[in-house]
């Protein structure tokens, strides 16, 4: 462990006003963008991501032939960050997309069956993560976006073989909130909500999804460890930190 | 669909004049990561454009011992159009875009002041309606003349077209499928250099030159427009806390 | 004063001054800036590398008989071992003195002395002059209002270190945001609790 973060650490990692279990202001918009079929724009701290929801008419999986399709996708826009690099999907984002793909699917956000049109045929909802600018904790961020996206997303009709997609009344069936918490483990210290500069000194990363029933999704990442307790305190915090977090999702879809 | 009637008694189906601009917001400094960023409102058009570096370019064989290497980066998400979802990663029309818009930016950065280096433009369309490559240029503009990073002039770009006999300014996607000429022009208003132009369809020589002057006309409408947006977060502090005179 | 922008004219003559061109005879600035007196004070631009320059850097690469410096921008700093008092690690912070600048910005650092714990953080260089203040005194009023030892290098990185970092980063993110304004050097006093060069509160 090099000077800078023992001293970090042991002049206490932040500062005064927030504590290690706190997030940082977050900012929850819906409806962002006109040519989307659902949309959300989340910032916690200066860390902030776009999602874009769009409805197509698909087959059905065969061993689902009455539900429809959830296809989530993440993209880490070189924009975000002087680390990103443009070229095709990299660990990273594949492995943000398909945590919080796992989040919505486990927690059956979606009515699954709502989506069926008539005999294969059935939507699919293509969940597109954008993150705009990087400062640690995509999970939690891109997590909260999705979720408000799909509260506040129309379907398109089917009509004659065709797709309309103006003048929509009908919301998509959501039938359950789900939100993820995520830890950073810095040395011994676990800390939420970690900044892009807690991230570049942490040894693990620990997210949690729950409905504030069941948890519905975990990914625990890097190379370090955890001990049990530890889990079982980041668990009970997830859970404390639920109606926080769905309050801010349903202000922002009122 | 059948060619709808794009011009009805002299007004657009969305109501402008042949050479009226759609309105247009910007606001500067939104991608706290990147050297300089705008985010842009143009008509239904949203844009936003980052500006990195000017930074090590790498690898290395690929920087310029003499100046800076420019590089751009244009897309569109994939849920920025009114139809289907769209694919991912770079199609071949983001790629001609990216290629024509960097080149309106090697022109007026100062390159010179920063061999071996690399400065990264990029412009991503999150809401797309018609005019999209001029709305980047526009807003990339603001970003780059935020970042401290040299350049001889601010650049705007505009598209112009024709409905029959008509020579129109700022088409919007529908303007865009239907009119019988497209021409996006991209101009550093200084001088009135032309640092892009594109064209398909047909224009009479007459047409041309009247596209062009509507271009022209428009683009002090959206110089003001960039000028005062990338004005206003420190006109807004010295009028909070006064000037300083040294 | 005005507030003038890229290709904006600033002298109907020419003159060759950092961050302008010239055109037709005539003298543009280049970034954004003030224009006070026929004197150019930048807004926003980037640090170009002076000799004399103190810098404030990070070692990133450690090639045998030369270190190359993180200098927060395009251009690596050298420092030619043999002349550092002891040995350097990757990721040790510096500050150095610019001696010397070639043609391609190839540039070599000199008199450098390492920096132990504290952190580094990157502010755009144009803001650096209100950070350091006419004859230090915004600096010397950082560095008592926060009990820290504080190194301010030209190029953009300032090294904090002791106990109210926190605090320091704030004042100094204040005082880039607010440099272009007035009453700046009485807000940060009141800010850090300094008046006179004395602490009066406990901040």
């Amino acid at each position: 462990m090099n000077d800078y973060l023992k001293e970090l650490i042991s002049s206490g990692l932040r500062s005064h006003d927030r504590g290690n279990f706190d997030y940082r202001e977050i900012k929850i918009k819906s409806d962002v963008i006109k040519t989307a079929e659902g949309s959300a724009d989340v910032s916690i701290g200066d860390t902030r991501v776009l999602v874009g929801i769009k409805l197509d008419v698909d087959e059905p999986m065969p061993d689902k032939p009455d539900e429809g399709n959830l296809i989530t996708s993440a993209e880490l826009l070189p924009l975000a960050s002087p680390d990103f690099e443009p070229g095709p999907p990299n660990p990273e984002s594949i492995e943000l997309a398909r945590v919080v793909d796992r989040a919505l699917r486990s927690a059956e956000a979606i009515d699954m069956k709502s989506l069926f049109i008539e005999e294969n045929k059935v939507w699919s909802v293509f969940v597109d993560i954008y993150v705009l600018n990087y400062d640690g904790n995509l999970f939690d961020a891109s997590l909260l976006a999705a979720m408000t996206a799909l509260m506040k997303t129309k379907k398109p009709i089917y009509k004659d073989n065709k797709v309309i997609r103006e003048n929509l009344n009908e919301y998509l069936k959501v039938n359950n909130i789900v939100v993820s918490t995520t830890f950073a483990k810095i040395g011994d210290i676990l800390i939420l909500d970690p900044t892009g500069e807690e991230e570049s000194i942490m040894n693990a990363r620990y997210t949690i999804a729950n409905d504030g029933n069941n948890i519905r999704a975990i990914q625990k990442g890097l190379y370090g460890s955890f001990k049990e307790e530890e889990i079982d305190n980041m668990v009970e915090i997830s859970f404390k930190k639920y109606n926080e977090l769905k309050l801010l999702i349903e202000n922002a879809t009122k | 669909m059948e060619k709808p009637q794009l011009i009805v008694n002299g007004l657009r189906l969305d109501g402008r004049k042949p050479d009226e601009l759609r309105p247009i917001k910007i606001e500067t400094d939104i991608i706290k990561n990147a050297s300089g960023s705008a985010y842009m409102e143009w008509g239904n058009n949203k844009v936003i454009a980052a500006v990195y570096g000017p930074k090590e370019a790498l690898p290395k064989h690929t920087g310029d011992p003499e100046k800076a290497i420019v590089k751009c980066v244009y897309s569109m998400t994939p849920f920025s159009s009114l139809e289907e979802h769209g694919r991912s990663g770079p199609n071949r029309r983001a790629i001609e875009i990216s290629k024509v818009t960097k080149e309106v930016f090697e022109n007026i950065i100062l390159v010179e002041n920063f061999p071996r280096s690399e400065i990264d433009i990029f412009i991503e369309i999150l809401q797309a309606d018609g005019g999209t490559r001029a709305a980047g240029i526009t807003a990339a503009a603001v970003a780059l003349a935020t970042s401290g990073i040299p350049m001889r002039d601010i650049p705007y770009a505009v598209s112009a077209g024709r409905v029959g006999d008509t020579v129109i300014i700022d088409l919007n996607k529908l303007e865009d499928n239907y009119s019988d000429a497209d021409m996006p022009v991209a101009i550093a208003p200084r001088n009135n250099e032309i640092l892009l132009m594109q064209m398909d369809g047909g224009l009479t020589r007459e047409q041309f030159k009247k596209a062009l002057e509507m271009i022209k006309n428009a683009g002090k409408v959206i110089t003001k427009i960039q000028r005062e947006a990338i004005k206003k977060p420190y006109e807004d502090l010295i009028n909070k806390y006064g000037a300083k005179y040294e | 004063m005005k507030i003038v922008l890229p290709g904006d004219e600033i002298l109907d003559r020419p003159i060759h001054m950092e961050n302008t061109f010239v055109e037709n005879n005539k003298t543009y600035t280049a970034v954004l800036a003030m224009l006070h007196d026929d004197k150019l004070i930048p807004l926003e631009g980037l640090w170009y590398p002076k000799v004399g320059d103190k810098v404030v850097g990070r070692v990133e690469e450690d090639k045998f008989s030369i270190y190359e410096i993180d200098l927060n921008g395009p251009y690596s700093g050298l420092l030619i071992s043999k002349f550092v008092k002891s040995p350097l690690l990757v990721g040790d912070i510096i500050e150095a003195t610019v001696k010397e600048i070639d043609r391609y910005n190839t540039i070599i650092l000199y008199k450098s002395r390492k920096l132990y714990g504290g952190k580094l953080i990157s502010v755009k260089p144009s803001k650096i002059p209100r950070i350091i203040g006419r004859n230090n005194t915004m600096l010397k009023q950082l560095i008592e209002g926060t009990k820290c030892n504080i190194s301010v290098g030209a190029n953009g990185y300032i090294w904090i270190k002791g106990n109210n970092i926190h605090l320091a980063i704030k004042a100094i993110t204040k005082i880039a945001k607010e440099a272009h304004t007035g009453g700046l050097t009485n807000r940060i006093s009141d800010m850090l609790g300094v008046k006179n060069g004395e602490t009066t509160t406990n901040s």
